[in-house]
């Protein structure tokens, strides 16, 4: 009788679970945004939403879980079910929490959907007449001896690690001061208080078209085409590349048949022509990436961010 | 020119001003409601705006921020229940003015106030951005430093009863802002593996449960006390704006309007400070400092004002630098960039209508402000009138679900309950709950800064006193303080 239980219940969970992929979605997603309203990876998702909703024919409740710079939201979003209903937007600041050791998921506690925007870091330097570009900067660091003081959006944050990461590629003596946010750190570089920044280009823009900081390089795969005039790594002369991105991911677990369902909302979603726009005005490129290649796109971000997190903490 | 001439027609149609009135009248309402803080009224509301034009998005967002900011007081008024940081100050006089029987006269006193802080900021927005923001860029973190020493001065003049005890309480609120991850080297203090307190305390949960969860628990130990005091007053005053009594304090409302102006325009200052800074002033300045505390008009005036005037402060860095001074402006930012439009200087050449209909959408977000709070004054005093053991009972609920709702992190709710306990024995004991919101607010700023200081000058303390507004902050700092002791010292000799 026992036994004959054990089958029909493991029947039913086996049906229940294939209808679940057939009628996915029949009730309301969750999208937790693991920082407050307002920020940049609360602009993507609610500039996503409308045309995610659409092609998912479901509602969207977006839910900012902001404490722990993320690992508060992160760490609810690992402990759902992964039943397609709960999915949370990573970032590279997803491998730094795990870096830092601060929390208890790694990145294989996901199950990663879609990378759909990508921006490089960007170093921006304050206005000086002897930085105009790589070579100026550091044949003038060189000659000097000073150090190039950068400010990063928080201790621990990818900029931060990226900007330790700059100075070791480039053989500049880069010393880091963490400030509480990418815009403090902007406005003391403008205000000449230190002498740039290490961020993404949507928090540097509009100092840079307001001519107060000058964009030395980037580092993305390609050129960032909110900075189409600034070289990358790459382009001068040095092996490094890694990118600040924003994608949909699950906790672990998630149904294939679920995924192709928001993969296939997630191409419907990037041509959206008002999704475009709010892209190019926060100064990101969509750029999707799905499935193998995603994986090997984590994997290939995530090694040196998780390493020199944990060198930090030293 | 032409530029204006284009931005009056982008606000002047009736439905922009409709959404802009729409957006101050639910900007008052969850202003006035304990927990629902401007930033979350205006993220709320965020997703309404896509759709829209730029302007009158924005308009919308901008009456809501408005009326946010001035709901807030008529909580800290009528039940001293700040609704929003800023408006803690307002507490200190709006409400003992309430409770003898004079609600009217203290609304009526914040609505002018607010409406001329407001006006005032927004002049000075379409005038003077540029410059501001370039003095504002001069703050780097020995200035922020100096600064944040500033504030913290204040707290020997808000603690009214006892100036030792004050100073307690202060040191309560920056030993609390140690919680969380160290802002400069990243080790984790006190926050016993809990997600939570990673990056310290949050503000809101704090704030109320000092003022409303503490509130409320005086209310039920009066109510089950020997008095029994089931209504606060019975008798009302005549409730309207008061023109004549605000603006007879002229010099009050023009400083504190100034200073409100600018604290909001530095990115990053602890914006709230503000209005305490201006009532510390009009305290200074006035010829009956001793009044402060019982419900002075003084007082609610320079509160009031500024922390209108702060919103105003507050869009300058954000449009002309692209840089948002704190969590209101930075959704705000946020809603701009959606519509496609980055702010920073290239927003004045680009686009210009866009920009002066923002500046002109802001002035009538204010008037809209004055015009519903000069009908809703009659409805608000009702509140007073609701038997307080139903009354209290809302308000907690309503705590409760603000304080959820920020982070949907329960572990808030019980911060709340706890900080409500410590408000209740802080204020049955005379040490008073304002320094501890000051010394949370400022704590953090006061510390990162001195470290980034240090770190930049490699350790060197002079960076402090050579550079000119670090020195000029640290120097006033000082004299202040002497001052306040000595006008502490011969108020109790006079006493006694």
């Amino acid at each position: 009788m026992k036994r004959l239980l054990g089958v029909l219940g493991a029947a039913t969970m086996l049906a229940s679970s294939m209808s679940m992929a057939a009628d996915y979605p029949s009730k309301n997603i969750e999208f937790i945004v693991p920082w407050s309203a307002g920020g940049g990876a609360d602009n993507v998702v609610r500039a996503l939403q409308p045309s995610l909703e659409k092609a998912l024919g479901a509602t969207i409740v977006v839910r900012n879980l902001s404490g722990g710079g993320g690992a508060v939201g992160f760490s609810r979003a690992v402990a759902s079910k992964p039943d397609g209903y709960t999915v949370t937007i990573p970032t590279n600041a997803t491998f730094t929490l795990e870096g830092l050791g601060n929390v208890a998921f790694k990145k294989d506690d996901f199950d990663y959907i879609a990378r759909v925007l990508v921006e490089p870091y960007v170093l921006a330097v304050r206005k000086n007449d002897a930085w105009q570009d790589l070579d100026s900067l550091s044949s003038d660091l060189k000659s000097s001896g000073e150090p190039l003081r950068i400010g990063a959006s928080g201790v621990g944050s990818s900029t931060h690690i990226v900007s330790l990461m700059l100075g070791e590629a480039l053989g500049l003596n880069i010393e880091v001061i963490p400030f509480d946010s990418g815009s403090a750190a902007v406005s003391a570089a403008m205000g000449g208080h230190i002498d740039g920044v290490v961020l993404n280009p949507s928090e540097v823009i509009s100092a840079i078209n307001g001519d107060r900081l000058t964009s030395i390089v980037t580092t993305g795969e390609e050129r960032s085409s909110a900075l189409p005039d600034t070289p990358t790594m790459e382009e001068s002369g040095h092996d490094f590349e890694l990118s600040q991105w924003r994608g949909i991911a699950a906790p672990k677990g998630l149904d294939p048949a679920i995924e192709a369902k928001w993969v296939e909302a997630v191409k419907q979603a990037v041509e959206d022509p008002q999704f475009q726009k709010a892209a190019k005005s926060m100064g990101s490129d969509i750029s999707p990436l799905y499935g193998d290649e995603l994986d090997q796109f984590v994997e290939r971000t995530s090694k040196p961010l998780i390493e020199e997190a944990k060198a930090i903490r030293q | 020119m032409g530029d204006y001439v284009e931005a009056l027609g982008l606000v002047f149609q009736w439905h922009v001003l409709l959404v802009i009135g729409g957006g101050t009248l639910l900007g008052l309402i969850m202003g006035a409601l304990p927990g629902l803080t401007a930033a979350m009224a205006i993220a709320l509301l965020l997703p309404l705006t896509f759709g829209m034009p730029p302007v009158m998005g924005m308009g919308m967002l901008l009456g809501t921020l408005c009326g946010a900011i001035a709901g807030g007081s008529v909580s800290a008024t009528l039940l001293n229940i700040p609704g929003t940081p800023s408006s803690v100050a307002t507490t200190l006089d709006a409400f003992p003015m309430a409770r003898r029987g004079e609600a009217g006269r203290a609304l009526g006193i914040c609505i002018v106030s607010s409406f001329i802080g407001g006006i005032f900021s927004a002049v000075v927005l379409s005038l003077l951005a540029p410059p501001i923001a370039d003095f504002a860029l001069r703050f780097g973190p020995a200035e922020y430093f100096a600064l944040s020493v500033f504030g913290l001065v204040i707290i020997a003049s808000v603690s009214s009863k006892s100036l030792i005890k004050g100073l307690v309480a202060g040191l309560i609120g920056l030993l609390i802002a140690t919680i969380g991850t160290d802002p400069v080297a990243g080790v984790q203090r006190y926050t016993f593996h809990n997600l939570s307190l990673l990056t310290g305390v949050n503000l809101l949960p704090a704030l109320i449960g000092l003022f409303a969860v503490s509130q409320v628990l005086k209310d039920v130990v009066d109510y089950f006390g020997p008095e029994r005091a089931e209504h606060s007053k019975n008798e009302m005053d005549h409730a309207s704006p008061r023109w004549m009594e605000t603006l007879r304090h002229w010099k009050v409302l023009a400083s504190s309007s100034v200073i409100g102006t600018i604290v909001g325009a530095i990115p990053g200052a602890g914006g709230s400070i503000g209005s305490f800074l201006s009532y510390d002033q009009a305290k200074k300045m006035s010829k009956t400092p001793e009044k402060f505390g019982t419900g002075h008009p003084e007082g609610i005036i320079a509160s009031e004002s500024s922390n209108n005037a702060l919103v105003g402060g507050a869009l300058i860095p954000m449009l002309t630098l692209g840089i948002p001074g704190e969590a209101a402006t930075a959704v705000l930012m946020g809603g701009l960039m959606i519509q496609g439009i980055s702010p920073g200087p290239t927003l004045f050449t680009d686009n210009g209508s866009i920009i002066y209909g923002i500046f002109i959408a802001f002035f009538v977000a204010n008037i809209f402000m004055l015009l519903i709070q000069w009908f809703g004054i009659q409805i608000f005093v009702k509140v007073l009138q609701v038997p307080r053991k139903l009354l209290m009972a809302l308000i907690l609920m309503f705590c409760v679900i603000g304080v959820y709702a920020v982070d949907a992190d329960i572990f808030n709710v019980y911060l709340m309950l706890g900080f409500g306990v410590l408000g209740y024995f802080l204020n049955r004991y005379d040490f008073g709950t304002a320094p501890v919101i000051l010394g949370l607010i400022l704590g953090p700023i006061a510390e990162s800064n001195i470290r980034r200081a240090l770190l930049l000058s490699s350790g060197d303390w002079s960076v402090l006193v050579t550079r000119p507004i670090s020195l000029v902050f640290l120097l006033v700092s000082a004299a202040f303080l002497f001052f306040t002791l000595w006008q502490n010292r011969r108020q109790t000799t006079s006493h006694s």
